[in-house]
């Protein structure tokens, strides 16, 4: 469970991306909007604790990933990693530190590794730009022990292999093993298992928690599907349209959620054996509007089947309903 | 839109389905004697991993194999008559007008500089052989049919939603009355609340159109709410086949069993990882006896042989040696 | 993971480079470009050994204009000198000038290319604009007007890296003419490859980004950088022959294109001499064919339905 010291804060973190009007716009004057694909979310990660990042396409999820792994560069708020404000580094040779103690798994395994590149390679490259590893010997120790412990045995086996030779779930393990090989103390692990076939998922997972257990790495696990954020979370994070809606312990979230979106979510989530609280809320409609029209109030409340008055004006701030546990919504007051 | 009558006839019997696909010069075998029954406004869902056959077997119903696939043994009856389908211009009749399938990548499937009820209208004017006023006509009900406003029809691919999209691809679906619809991961490439409307839709158009429906997918939970009936695939062959209802409740094969305990669920209150050990075989080089034999953590030495036959049982067929009479040396567990 | 689906073997580069060879050169247009390079490419390695040293005015053997016959297999010039013998060593010079031509234009298309696409911004809009100023400007025009400038300045006298200063000039000149068509095409590549992936992982494993243009994009871009280049290669070659038939060339290193120069000024047309204009020209052209259908056999084998990434 979540530790004292956090690794990782979030403050009011925002990405928004300019939307370049054409020429008479611009002539005209008239104003550029912006897709506002993160609008302030405050989050935050402890020291070897996994929190699950939950939210539809849209909801910004993978920015917030893009951003602590310093891809996007953030608008607004700060990043904070151990205290340090990493909000505006940049440039790779000052990122060095930060990328040594911050990785990144990606969800399409295939796409993430370069396929002329040998597994060796792909797993060895962090080391060597890191400067992790003065001679080869000890290059090959360390990629032999990160495909190890990413499940890939034996480890010299897979040395001279290319992407295509092998099946999803070793390319995922790749991956995997090239973010342990210079021993972060974060994951940013966007959709891990989602393209992968159901009979691989468990063991990647696996991989992913005894990552925790072992090396006391924590894990920001960004995923669509709430079940599995149940599973392998301790907290969880749901975000709608760039914003945090509601945030508490994996428990809290599933079996208590407090704000109607959250609701939404699971009553929609199809499951294998029927839940017997289902549909105290009617289905929602519709779908996720677009994050460069962003409704007035509560962002929430055009679908929302409990919106009042006060939520068309007023954008509901994060209000505690319970011990760690946050939602966005008037009616949790 | 007229109200069929509802009855429960067989539709389709599919015998002993064997496809082979040619691939530089090798042959390898996607779907091995896949057997079974489909009735009208049925739902069965074909639920497998990459590689299981789900898709061709599907695909070889709906006279959609791509050129280098052959079916090599066996045979597909559709209201008694045996589909040619290997034959591509003898097809053409059945395809579409009687078994009709809905895609996974909605924008892949639609032709980016064309409105939308034109291309609904399109099928209608070639198979139905309607003019095109009439088949403009049918486009707007078909429309409101799968739930979108008929002036919808008027927008491009792009700037329809993605939910909207795979209406589009579902009325597409249904512009030429058919008996048999196969959604192909209808819902993989959508959000979960767009999802759950999709399905939603299938389950209400099922009910309205007497139509059997055929889900393709790999998430046994969307299954659970959808389908009456589940056939379980693995390396092209059904392993297991039951109601839904019988199948989550008391798997009999090892697999499905696997299957659905690596599905996190909260309902059941079980946070813990049970891994299926070991990847999905590829069809080049498939394992000998029981493709799941060298995951299965109750595989016999028979296993490893003899590849078991899909037998009824109480309640459905299984492929299991498990579920069969067997002497004692077949017995001996392998990974004792 | 005990067990390995996927069928491995220790060569999968050798063989992945056998199923390369193999689908290349069962394409026909390769075979033939081939075999026509070889051959002039042998005639180009050992010129002396084919037909002896290079014939001047004062060493020559045979009559004026003499019509091909046994002892000159392709007739003979205006000072006597055999035509055969001259188009050997004129294959030296033009292919070398082509293709060192070429190596300059593909490493500054690619150069410019890889950095205007991988930065982008106003990196991208300069260096565009100086690639389509020279996209727009006519290159054999640019080349007419630099040659004889810096030919000039630098005098005809001596040599640069072991060539005469015009042939060296010539050589630069067309490669810094003919690399704006390569540099709009490895940036359109550059472009659509840095949206992968990969290069988003490099960056988080801490890669620069020296060492993510060197190591993952410039390996993807071999594909298309080879297929054009091959098309540069003929391009220039035509370039050097009209260069050479202005008047540019060097007549002491007679090139195929500074051959039918000379048979031009020696009236080799209205004197019916067919051999002396014939020879040199049915060269050029021949191994400016060549390379085209190499190029294209190249383009079709690196997967036609894959163009855009390889």
């Amino acid at each position: 469970m979540p530790d004292t010291a956090d690794i990782l804060r979030l403050e009011s973190l925002q990405v928004h991306f300019p939307i370049r009007g054409g020429f008479f716009d611009r002539v005209l004057g008239r104003p550029a909007g912006a897709v506002r694909a993160v609008d302030g979310i405050d989050l935050n990660v402890g020291q070897g604790e996994i929190v699950a990042l939950v939210g539809e396409s849209g909801s910004g999820k993978t920015t917030v990933g893009r951003v602590i792994t310093k891809l996007a560069q953030p608008t607004g708020g700060r990043l904070l990693f151990e205290g340090r404000d990493m909000t505006s580094e940049r440039g790779s040779s000052t990122l060095r530190p930060y990328r040594r103690r911050v990785q990144m798994i990606f969800q399409d395994a295939y796409q993430a590794l370069n396929p002329r590149h040998t597994v060796f390679d792909i797993v060895a490259e962090p080391l060597r730009s890191l400067r992790l590893v003065e001679n080869h010997s000890q290059l090959t120790e360390r990629v032999s022990e990160a495909l190890a412990a990413a499940g890939l045995n034996p480890s010299g086996d897979f040395f001279p292999r290319f992407p295509h030779e092998l099946s999803g779930g070793q390319r995922q393990r790749v991956v995997i093993a090239g973010a342990l090989a210079v021993k972060p103390e974060l994951i940013v692990a966007d959709e891990p298992v989602s393209m992968l076939d159901v009979s691989i998922r468990a063991q990647i997972l696996q991989v992913l928690v005894d990552l925790r257990d072992k090396h006391h790495m924590a894990l920001l696990f960004i995923t669509h599907d709430l079940p599995l954020a149940w599973l392998i979370a301790d907290r969880i994070a749901v975000l709608y349209l760039g914003r945090l809606v509601e945030i508490g312990t994996a428990d809290q979230i599933t079996f208590n959620p407090r704000h109607p979106y959250t609701v939404a979510l699971r009553n929609a989530t199809p499951q294998i054996r029927g839940d017997a609280d289902r549909s105290k809320l009617p289905a929602l409609q519709g779908e996720v509007p677009s994050a460069a029209r962003v409704p007035k109030g509560c962002r929430f409340h055009p679908r929302c089947p409990l919106a009042f008055d006060r939520c068309k004006e007023e954008e509901p701030p994060a209000l505690e309903v319970g011990p760690q546990h946050m939602s966005a919504c008037w009616l949790t007051k | 839109m007229t109200e069929p009558s509802r009855s429960t006839a067989l539709l389709l019997n599919v015998d002993g389905l064997s496809v082979d696909y040619k691939l530089k010069g090798l042959s390898s075998r996607a779907i091995d004697g896949v057997s079974f029954a489909l009735r009208a406004g049925e739902a069965v869902a074909l639920v497998g991993e990459s590689g299981s056959g789900k898709t061709t077997t599907a695909m070889a119903i709906a006279g959609l194999l791509s050129p280098n696939a052959r079916v090599s043994e066996g045979e597909v009856r559709y209201r008694g008559e045996r589909l040619p389908i290997n034959d591509d211009v003898a097809m053409r009749p059945h395809r579409w007008s009687e078994t009709s399938v809905v895609f996974q990548g909605a924008m892949n499937a639609l032709n980016p500089v064309h409105r939308i009820t034109k291309q609904i209208a399109e099928p209608c004017i070639l198979r139905l052989g309607l003019s095109r006023s009439e088949a403009t006509v049918r486009a707007r009900e078909l429309l409101e049919l799968v739930g979108i406003p008929a002036d919808r029809g008027a927008a491009y691919p792009h700037e329809l939603s993605g939910g909207m999209r795979q209406r589009v691809m579902i009325a597409m679906a249904l512009a030429c009355r058919p008996s048999i619809v196969i959604g192909d991961e209808p819902t993989t490439a959508l959000d979960v609340i767009t999802q759950a409307q999709i399905l939603k839709l299938f389950g209400d158009l099922r009910s309205k159109l007497n139509l059997a429906l055929i889900l393709i997918t790999h998430d046994l939970s969307v299954v659970a709410e959808t389908c009456d009936r589940v056939m379980i695939m693995y390396a092209g062959r059904i392993v297991e086949d039951g109601t839904v209802a019988d199948v989550f409740a008391q798997p009999k094969h090892p697999y499905t069993q696997l299957l659905i305990e690596s599905i996190p669920n909260p309902a059941n209150g079980k946070r813990m990882i049970r891994p299926i050990p070991g990847d999905p075989p590829n069809l080049v080089n498939r394992p000998s006896g029981c493709a799941f034999h060298s995951r299965c953590p109750s595989a016999m030495t028979v296993c490893a042989t003899e590849v078991p036959s899909l037998d009824e049982v109480r309640r459905g067929r299984v492929a299991c040696h498990l579920h069969r009479p067997l002497t004692q040396e077949d017995k001996v567990a392998i990974h004792a | 993971m005990s067990e390995n689906t996927v069928q491995y073997s220790k060569r999968s580069r050798e063989r992945a480079i056998k199923d390369f060879l193999r689908q290349f050169l069962g394409h026909g247009g390769a075979q033939l470009g081939i075999v026509c390079l070889i051959f002039f490419f042998v005639l180009a390695a050992v010129p002396n050994i084919l037909v002896g040293p290079l014939q001047t005015a004062i060493n020559a053997t045979g009559d004026f204009l003499a019509p091909p016959s046994s002892q000159h297999l392709l007739g003979t010039d205006e000072v006597g000198r055999d035509v055969l013998n001259l188009v050997v060593h004129g294959a030296r010079i033009s292919l070398t000038i082509a293709l060192l031509a070429t190596v300059i234009s593909l490493i500054v298309g690619t150069t410019v290319g890889m950095t205007s696409g991988y930065f982008g911004g106003w990196v991208d809009v300069w260096l565009m604009r100086i690639t389509d100023f020279f996209f727009v400007m006519p290159s054999f025009v640019l080349a007419l007007v630099i040659t004889p400038v810096v030919l000039e300045v630098m005098g005809r006298g001596g040599d640069i890296l072991g060539f005469r200063p015009s042939l060296f000039v010539i050589i630069v000149v067309i490669g810094m003419t003919s690399w704006a068509f390569v540099a709009r095409i490895v940036r359109s590549q550059t472009l659509s490859l840095k949206e992968r992936t990969f290069v988003d992982r490099a960056r988080v494993v801490g890669s620069s980004d020296f060492s993510i243009m060197v190591q993952h994009i410039l390996p993807n871009l071999v594909p298309q950088i080879a297929a054009n280049g091959a098309l540069v290669v003929s391009g220039a070659i035509y370039i050097e022959t009209s260069l050479s038939f202005l008047g540019l060339g060097d007549p002491l290193q007679p090139s195929w294109g500074t051959l039918l120069s000379l048979a031009q000024r020696a009236g080799a047309a209205s004197a019916g001499a067919w051999w002396y204009l014939g020879a040199p020209g049915l060269c050029a052209l021949t191994v400016a064919l060549s390379f085209v259908l190499i190029g294209n056999a190249l383009d079709d084998t690196f997967n036609p339905r894959r163009r855009v990434i390889p």
